[in-house]
């Protein structure tokens, strides 16, 4: 199965210009508080559609959405997309 | 009269790169259809022009005073005129969250300078109805 928290750790990586790598995050922290910018959101956002092949609707677009790994992950999950059990 | 004022800047190579990157998507997310048009000719002039009004997007949602609710980047649009000053005009819950706070109108100033785009928004305010919602 695919490790989902793996696959953003990895977006994050790429294009959410954190001071800090996200693999020290946990999966709870918040990440605009650890750096990540609202134009860095949407790099963000777009690559995890890329990434998981999904399309985030309007309604998602909400900065709680992208608060945190695990609410992404969440996010993904309502989209369709195949977690593992937390 | 109150004012309100919200105030952004967003790096122009950060926008460049995102469109190099994810190109129309990109663009398609963050403006409406018209917007790209005004942004001049070149892939210079459009990281430019998107920078600003990312800028500018994001001012206005400080003005908003946006919750975990935040409308839509498309629903706020940055329009040229033909004297030169750029307006704002809203759409979708952008227009609710301005009419909550009683946001009358809304006047921008955009500027780039070392490679940053830069929005000051300035919103005039008229006092609720006391017996409002």
């Amino acid at each position: 199965m695919t490790d989902v928290n793996a696959l953003i750790r990895g977006v994050l990586e790429q294009q959410g210009r954190l001071p800090e790598s996200p693999t020290k995050l946990r999966d709870d922290e918040d990440l605009y508080a650890s750096g990540l910018s609202s134009h860095a959101s949407v790099n963000v956002m777009l690559a995890l559609e890329d990434t998981f092949d999904v399309e985030f609707p309007d309604s998602m677009l909400r900065k709680s959405t992208f608060q945190s790994i695990g609410s992404i992950r969440d996010a993904l999950a309502s989209l369709g997309v195949v977690v593992d059990p937390s | 009269m109150t004012v309100l004022i919200g105030i952004d800047a967003q790096a122009i190579a950060e926008a460049e790169a995102s469109i190099a990157q994810v190109g129309d998507r990109y663009t398609r997310r963050l403006s409406t259809d018209e917007e790209p048009a005004t942004c001049g000719n070149g892939p210079a002039a459009l990281a430019q022009g998107l920078a600003g009004r990312f800028a500018t997007k994001e001012a206005v949602l400080k003005i908003l005073n946006v919750g975990d609710v935040v409308p839509a980047w498309r629903s706020v649009e940055i329009r040229g005129t033909t004297t030169g000053r750029p307006e704002v005009a809203l759409g979708g819950e952008a227009v609710a969250l301005a009419r909550r706070q009683g946001i009358t109108s809304l006047s921008l100033s955009l500027t780039r300078d070392g490679g940053i785009a830069a929005a000051a928004v300035v919103a005039t305010v008229s006092p609720l109805d006391s017996d409002s919602p």
